[in-house]
């Protein structure tokens, strides 16, 4: 049990550091983290980020290097997130290609959709979706509707996909349709790598408690995919998801890491703000709570480090992973919310009125979304007692 | 870095779980309850045997010389069965005290007889409000009157380190090794967690011999300072295990009673509370294998860290002892099932060695939420 870094470990460490500091953008490190409010702008600017990532080599840390990775270990792509949180980089807007849809290609998918598509997720060339969720399929996801026909030898897909982010920047969708009606209900799908730019995929923005237009519904009208489009085989596309799935470590890295900063800047706001001339850090209560996140954020972060051992060990995720992903997204709403209160009378101030700085309105409000996306937080209570208690499953239908 | 149990700590605690288990496992308490204290004579003695007495004793006084973090997962095992005694009090008081402070004569007296298990060793710090315990030196002894409430099991205890006033102010406070068994009164008290026997004991004119002096005289807050952070690391390792205990419980009891025609472990209501039992668990390990971490290597947030554990894990504790009463229905009620012991053993360990809340201030304290820090920062 060790839990300090190893001397290659900190060098890595030294290395990203200095890298960062000479290649964020302008003034980032001294807290003006402005990025273009406008679609367009905000598309150009992240892509830019991404860009310059992987020219530094600071982009698919633990990828195999002949894909365009780094070829680093598990432990050092913790590490990079760690960084990465604690200069609040700009966000990822590649991710789910990034955290998702490349792993799970370098996992099980064809030579020919790795050499195509994985460096260009690395790079920020081609920004990906992830297209599950439909109006009456969330949490039930095998219910989906979207079907895909084969018509010679091209299919095509038709239904509509909902909550898709960053769809309106996507250059291609990982989307789940079905191509079987027959049999069990999770039997009959199949995982499609689908261009946006055709005639048949239209996107509508859909604006978010935050005032953003992150996500979006998307029509597929025949849009058209081929066979070598297909991510493992056709009917296979339940377990090609649970593949996918199962890559999440990186985005809970993110999130774990993510908590720490907040933390810090929770504390930084108690000290910021006053009551009757005093700084509310002062106040014993204040402390008090403060303190009770600071073990939970330290929790986390620890759990997180031993679930990662645990994997490494046996070599592949664990179901851990949803333990992470549920505890995180819960606190990082329960720490958001007392932002709130700390701001007194004036906390529902916002954008340009914002009491202090007006990411914690921004951000309490996005804290809504934690425990929705990538499987509520019931989901993945059900499936912590499914699979690591053993506990019965619901009864379905 | 790996955050997960080296082979050596596996084995230890599989040889721990295996020889409870072989002892009867939660009869233990049971059997101690019940007034049957031979059952602690023979697990002391099968502890030694199993070399667990003498882990963190150097090599040099017939121990194994290895650190804090071997003794976690003994600790947690002792959690899972709440398991009577002085172990930690032995174990992650005495002995590192000694081992840091103790003078060379006194490591040659107790640290083999430790390790060989024929010496049990618990402390009294917490004074009667109303005849708090003074020592004065004449001559060779020093002299004590007075009392302490709540020692643990002073009845199985052969020695113990007795936090004494040596002068006039608050700060004189010095560590003594005090055989308490020659006349010092001990008084059971009553208390809800009948696997920790907490008494009162009196001195009279009691003589203590001045070899006996742990440390410096009126250095003894530092010293005490130094061994509660190691002890409390070591008492919320336990927490850990009997968390980890009431965890299982609730899991197996909801997959097995059936009510409605199937088992409750299927309505969300008691299995998503079992998930939240699993993750306060989680928690609760984290913050006490960092804590034991910091103490094994002297960290400069050992202070924190043993907070952090602390504070979360007694909280937690209870949290879920509480809900697995709740989740065995009527059963989880009676003195026959054991929901209660875990109940019982969390509320007593709540507040012992530092509240929850003291020990949050201990955080923000170590955090420097403090009024200089704010100045600064406001400059
Ligand atoms: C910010 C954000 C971004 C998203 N991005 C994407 C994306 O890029 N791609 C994509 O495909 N999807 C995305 N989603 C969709 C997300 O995956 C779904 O919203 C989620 O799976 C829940 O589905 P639903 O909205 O249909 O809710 P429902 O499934 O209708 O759930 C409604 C409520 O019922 C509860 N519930 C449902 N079933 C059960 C059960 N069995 N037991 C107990 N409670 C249950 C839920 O927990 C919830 O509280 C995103 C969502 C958000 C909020």
């Amino acid at each position: 049990m060790d839990f300090s870094y190893s001397e290659s470990e900190l060098l890595f460490q030294t290395e990203l550091r200095t890298w960062l500091e000479e290649n964020l953008p302008e003034g980032w490190l001294d807290g003006n983290r402005n990025i273009p409010a406008d679609n367009k702008g905000k598309g150009e600017f992240l892509r830019d980020w991404q860009r310059k990532l992987s020219e530094g080599g600071w982009a698919g840390i633990s990828w195999p290097v002949e894909y365009g990775g780094r070829g680093a270990t598990l432990i050092e792509e913790v590490i990079y997130e760690q960084e990465m949180a604690r200069v609040k980089a700009p966000p990822v807007l590649n991710i789910i290609g990034t955290a998702m849809v490349g792993p799970t290609l370098l996992d099980i998918g064809t030579e020919e959709q790795k050499e195509k598509y994985v460096r260009k997720i690395l790079n920020g060339e081609e920004i990906w979706c992830q297209g599950y969720s439909e109006p009456n399929a969330g949490s039930d996801l095998a219910s989906l509707q979207t079907k895909a026909v084969k018509q010679g030898d091209k299919w095509i897909i038709n239904g509509q996909k909902i909550w898709t982010s960053y769809a309106h920047l996507s250059d291609r969708c990982f989307l789940l349709a079905r191509t079987e009606n027959t049999g069990k209900k999770h039997e009959g799908i199949t995982a499609f790598l689908v261009k946006m730019d055709q005639p048949g995929v239209e996107t509508r923005g859909i604006r978010s408690i935050n005032d953003q237009y992150d996500f979006n519904e998307v029509y597929l009208n025949d849009a058209v995919a081929d066979d070598a489009d297909i991510v493992g085989e056709v009917n296979n596309g339940w377990k090609v998801s649970l593949t996918l799935l199962s890559h999440e470590r990186v985005g809970v890295a993110r999130q774990t890491f993510r908590l720490q900063k907040q933390f810090d800047e929770l504390v930084e706001l108690a000290e910021t703000l006053e009551k009757n001339g005093r700084p509310l850090i002062l106040d014993p209560i204040v402390q008090q709570n403060l303190a009770i996140f600071r073990a939970k954020t330290k929790a986390l972060l620890f759990s997180y480090y031993r679930h990662l051992t645990n994997s490494i060990r046996t070599g592949k995720p664990g179901p851990e992973g949803s333990m992470d992903k549920l505890a995180s997204s819960e606190l990082g709403q329960e720490m958001l919310a007392y932002a709130m209160s700390l701001q007194g009378a004036e906390n529902t101030l916002w954008k340009e009125d914002a009491l202090v700085d007006a990411s914690w309105q921004r951000d309490y409000l996005r804290s809504f979304g934690y425990t929705i996306e990538g499987g509520t937080s019931e989901i993945q209570k059900n499936i912590v007692a499914e699979r690591i208690l053993g506990l019965p499953k619901d009864i379905k239908k | 870095m790996d955050f997960a149990f080296n082979e050596e700590q596996t084995m230890f605690q599989q040889t721990t779980r295996q020889y409870l288990q072989s002892k009867g496992d939660l009869a233990i308490p049971r059997n101690y309850m019940e007034g049957k204290q031979e059952i602690l004579t023979q697990l002391w003695g099968g502890l030694a045997e199993l070399g667990f007495m003498g882990i963190n004793v150097p090599e040099q006084y017939g121990g194994i010389g290895l650190g804090h973090l071997s003794i976690l997962p003994i600790l947690e095992e002792m959690g899972r069965a709440v398991i009577p005694g002085p172990y930690p009090e032995t174990v992650a008081f005495a002995i590192p005290l000694l081992n840091e402070f103790g003078t060379e004569e006194q490591k040659k007296r107790y640290l083999p007889d430790v390790a060989s298990g024929k010496t049990k060793f618990t402390l009294a710090i917490i004074d009667d409000r109303k005849n708090q315990l003074k020592a004065d030196l004449q001559g060779d002894n020093y002299v004590l009157n007075g009392a302490k409430i709540l020692v643990a099991h002073a009845e199985f205890a052969d020695l113990m380190i007795v936090a004494v006033r040596t002068g006039a102010s608050n700060q004189d406070v010095s560590l003594l090794i005090v055989d308490h068994q020659l006349h010092a009164e001990c008084q059971p008290v009553k208390s809800i967690d009948e696997t920790r026997t907490l008494f009162t004991v009196s001195f009279s004119d009691f003589l203590v011999p001045k070899e006996n002096l742990l440390g410096q005289e009126s250095a003894g807050d530092q010293i005490l300072k130094a061994g509660l952070n190691e002890l409390t690391a070591a008492w919320s390792a336990t927490m850990v295990g009997g968390m980890d205990r009431v965890v299982d419980m609730s899991a197996q009891y909801v997959k097995t009673r059936e009510q409605f025609g199937q088992p409750v472990g299927r309505f969300q209501a008691v299995k998503h509370k079992v998930v939240d039992m699993l993750l306060a668990l989680e928690n609760a390990r984290s913050l006490s294998y960092y804590a034991s971490w910091t103490v094994e290597n002297k960290a400069g947030d050992t202070f924190e860290a043993v907070s952090m554990a602390k504070s979360y894990n007694s909280e937690a504790f209870i949290r879920t002892a509480n809900a697995n009463i709740q989740n065995h229905g009527g059963m989880g009620f009676t003195w026959e099932f054991d929901c209660h012991l875990f109940l019982k053993r969390a509320r007593s360990l709540e507040n012992y060695l530092g509240s929850p809340q003291e020990h949050r201030e201990n955080i923000a304290k170590e955090s420097g939420w403090n009024k200089e820090k704010v100045l600064q920062y406001n400059k």
